[in-house]
């Protein structure tokens, strides 16, 4: 038992004061906080962004855009928050040769209405003679009237005519300018992307998004808010609703969501409740995997350069085994104190707030205290099993890339206790050994699992550890003994089974 | 301590790699145990050690079975060895005495006279890989035998020493038998053996082919060559009787006798039929014994 103590302080020490484990405990950890926070904290202060630009446009002259944008900023003040997004009206600066054609059409349209003018003129004209009492004079007169009424009329309907098909077409090349016009200023990345208001579309609830991204890449639901609550106080408008009313009936809704955690409500937030245990999952990971790898790469080096024949014949294979996993497992738990530590002293300075955050309570903390050394045990057992079986770091580089892979994989399987922390398949999941301290210091601030799971998981992780150890330290004796060769797996199956 | 192996065998994958050893390793002797590479050697240290159970037989140390007490009264140096590379001398021999049950503070002292004693004293606070091989090797050796143990077993122990460094380890050893320690001492360097040894275990494909103290073994041996030198044509030396084969080179001649012929009357018969510059009864070397017996057993 001595020896197993030494061993264990030994493992402790050397490692403590390597530099692997302050970049493990201190700068691991900040990085990762900063990836973590950094693009929160870029999201959440404007100023450290141009706001990106959302255009709109409209194929008429009604004010649509104007009140979208409108609309869209009273909803962005009241959520400072979201993403920087301006929305920017255009307006179509014409050609020369457009201007023209829009004179054109006016001097058409002043003939047209000359013609019409002249053509209403005769109408009364004849109107006053047809109202004369009949004389040779009056008959000649409203025949020469009705003359001049027709050739008016025609000249006024081929007017017409000349004019509603240049109308159409400067229409049709008018929308096809501003289309243009919008579409170079997306090209040229001024604006991200722009709403085509159409008012016959708008009408019937349709408005076109143009964009080189897929919207959703824009984060476009604050808009779609906007133009929705345009929408519908313009429908109201048309139903005379007085502004005033439609401004209150349309006054945004505040979805306040409250969580039952155990006996207690709690505000819930989505940072707090889902961010924040995968944040402490990945601290267990680091944690975890620390530890493990410094038993993974000290069994490999002792290995590598011999210093395991020396122990060996100090002491029992099963002591030195069991000191080295001590020794780490407390390395561990020492690094999880000290982050323990800082997390107080973030609390004392008011940089965390534990009203606001939950599941920071000591009773959590002592249950991801015991997953951590239940993962940390189960993980330390599987390491030292496989790491002893390679000769070499180098050989065990692939090993050791395949328990990088295989440590990401609960993390990825972690979406599952997002979507339900206490589903069958959760729990069922949960009690996978190599799943179990993830899933389980997930559930517990998101689900408040049943209490029987921490049994039945902490019961089948101690089960797996017992039968990892004794696996272990027969795999570190067949491992530490045919040093220089490669043994094949059947060798190892039976030798697992045979007395050494 | 009496160390004594009795019919022990040892089986890895159902191919034996030590068969029936037996040897007696009393206080104040060194034994060498001999063998080509895969003859059992080190699988039989690991298992005096305790690091591997043998299948039969017993091991016994003063009558027991080994057990932690024993342990901490064995030093043992291994073939395949080294050392903590980046740590500083003075911990690791601390921590390696500490494995052997010394207290703390002792182990530290013990480490400093240790080191003191083998010229490397100024090397105490360095880490390890400051180190030169040969200083290193140094260093191995003191923390084989920093707990004084009464049973010292050494696989190789001048492997990598200069001769300088290797003369400082015979001096250990034989003041290790005049302290009257045990000493195993499994090596490759037979002129070494042969000059430390006071007894031998001769193994070949786990089994033993030959053991005894040198005298044993020679005289087993020395009745077998007579080396002829003559001015005269010594071809007719091959008609003398009771010889199994005879060499001829150069006026030299070297007879391998017949097993239990008379020597001396062989003897007379030379003296007899040529003029003789050279008759020598050949004493031969561990080398010898070792390269033979090895030839035959093959």
């Amino acid at each position: 038992m001595k020896a197993l103590f030494i061993i264990a302080q030994w493992e402790f020490w050397r490692h403590f004061k390597s530099r692997s484990f302050i970049l493990a405990t201190f700068v691991s950890p900040l990085l990762f906080a900063l990836m973590v926070l950094f693009p929160t904290l870029f999201l959440e202060n404007p100023n450290a962004n141009q706001p990106r630009l959302i255009g709109c446009v409209e194929l008429d002259s009604t004010t649509i855009c104007q009140k979208i944008q409108q609309r869209f900023e009273t909803l962005n003040s009241e959520k400072p928050s979201d993403i920087p997004l301006r929305i920017l009206p255009i307006r179509t600066d014409t050609s020369q040769a457009m201007k023209e054609r829009f004179l054109r059409i006016a001097q058409m349209k002043h003939e047209l209405d000359s013609l019409q003018d002249a053509y209403n003129k005769i109408k009364e004209r004849r109107k006053y003679i047809f109202q004369k009492p009949r004389t040779r004079k009056r008959e000649k007169l409203l025949r020469q009237t009705y003359e001049q009424l027709s050739a008016t009329r025609e000249a006024r309907d081929l007017a017409q005519l000349d004019y509603q098909k240049a109308r159409a077409e400067l229409d049709s090349l008018w929308h096809m300018e501003i289309i243009r016009n919008a579409d170079n200023l997306l090209r040229s990345q001024t604006i991200e992307g722009y709403l085509l208001i159409d008012p016959e579309e708008f009408a019937s609830g349709v408005v076109e998004f143009h964009s080189l991204l897929p919207a959703s890449f824009l984060q476009m639901g604050s808009i779609k808010q906007a133009v929705q609550i345009v929408m519908v106080e313009e429908r109201m408008r048309q139903e005379g609703l007085r502004v005033a009313k439609i401004q209150e009936l349309l006054k945004p809704v505040t979805l306040k969501e409250i969580q039952l955690q155990g006996e207690q409500k709690q505000e819930f937030d989505f940072m707090v409740t889902y961010i924040g245990p995968i944040i402490v999952v990945l601290f267990l990971f680091i944690s975890i995997f620390t530890s493990s790898g410094f038993l993974f790469s000290g069994v490999l080096k002792e290995k590598t350069n011999r210093v395991i024949e020396i122990l060996l014949s100090s002491v029992h294979h099963t002591q030195l085994v069991a000191g080295k996993i001590l020794g780490l497992g407390l390395l561990g738990i020492f690094q999880i104190l000290i982050w323990y530590g800082l997390t107080l002293i973030l609390i004392g300075l008011q940089v965390l707030k534990t009203g606001e955050i939950s599941f920071l309570t000591w009773q959590n903390a002592g249950l991801f205290l015991l997953y951590f050394v239940l993962g940390y045990l189960f993980f330390a057992t599987v390491f030292v099993g496989i790491g002893s079986l390679f000769s070499s770091e180098e050989d065990a580089h692939h090993l050791n890339q395949f328990m990088r892979l295989l440590s990401i994989f609960p993390i990825v399987l972690a979406v599952l206790v997002l979507e339900s922390p206490n589903s069958l398949v959760v729990r069922i999941l949960s009690f996978i050994p190599p799943l179990t301290p993830t899933f389980m210091i997930l559930r517990t601030p998101m689900g408040n699992p049943p209490t029987i799971d921490y049994y039945i998981s902490a019961g089948i992780m101690l089960g797996s550890i017992i039968v990892g150890t004794l696996f272990a330290g027969k795999l570190f004796k067949i491992g530490s003994l045919m040093y220089g060769r490669k043994p094949k797996p059947r060798e190892i199956l039976k030798l697992l089974f045979s007395r050494l | 301590m009496k160390l004594e192996l009795h019919e022990v065998s040892k089986s890895f994958l159902d191919s034996p790699v030590v068969k029936e050893l037996s040897l007696t390793v009393e206080p104040g002797q060194v034994v060498g145990l001999l063998g080509p590479n895969g003859a059992g050697k080190t699988t039989t240290l690991r298992m005096i050690l305790d690091i591997l159970r043998p299948d039969k037989g017993q091991i016994t140390f003063d009558g027991k079975k080994i057990n932690r007490k024993i342990r901490y009264r064995i030093g043992y140096l291994p073939e395949e060895r080294g050392i903590y590379q980046k740590y500083r001398v003075i911990d690791v021999l601390t921590y390696m005495a500490r494995l052997k049950n010394m207290p703390g503070n002792k182990s530290r002292v013990e480490a400093i006279r240790q080191l003191d004693r083998m010229n490397l004293v100024d090397y105490v606070e360095s880490p390890v890989h400051q180190l030169s091989k040969g200083m290193q090797q140094k260093l191995q050796f003191i923390i084989a035998t920093i707990h004084n143990p009464e049973l010292v077993i050494l696989d190789e122990p001048f492997r990598g020493l200069d001769p300088l460094n290797q003369k400082l380890v015979r001096e250990k050893i034989r003041q290790f038998r005049k302290e009257g320690k045990a000493v195993l001492l499994s090596t490759h360097q037979l002129n070494e053996a042969e000059d430390l040894c006071d007894y031998f275990l001769l193994i070949h494909h786990g089994e033993t082919v030959l053991q005894g103290t040198l005298a044993q073994l020679r005289k087993k041996f020395q009745k077998k060559l007579i080396i002829v030198e003559s001015p005269d044509d010594l071809s007719a030396i091959r008609e003398l009787p009771h010889l199994k084969k005879v060499i001829v080179e150069n006026g030299r001649a070297h007879l391998y006798v017949e097993e239990n012929a008379p020597i001396k009357e062989v003897l007379r018969e030379i003296v007899n039929r040529f003029e003789i510059s050279r008759l020598e009864l050949y004493e031969p070397g561990l080398n010898d014994i070792f390269l033979e017996t090895i030839q035959h057993a093959q």
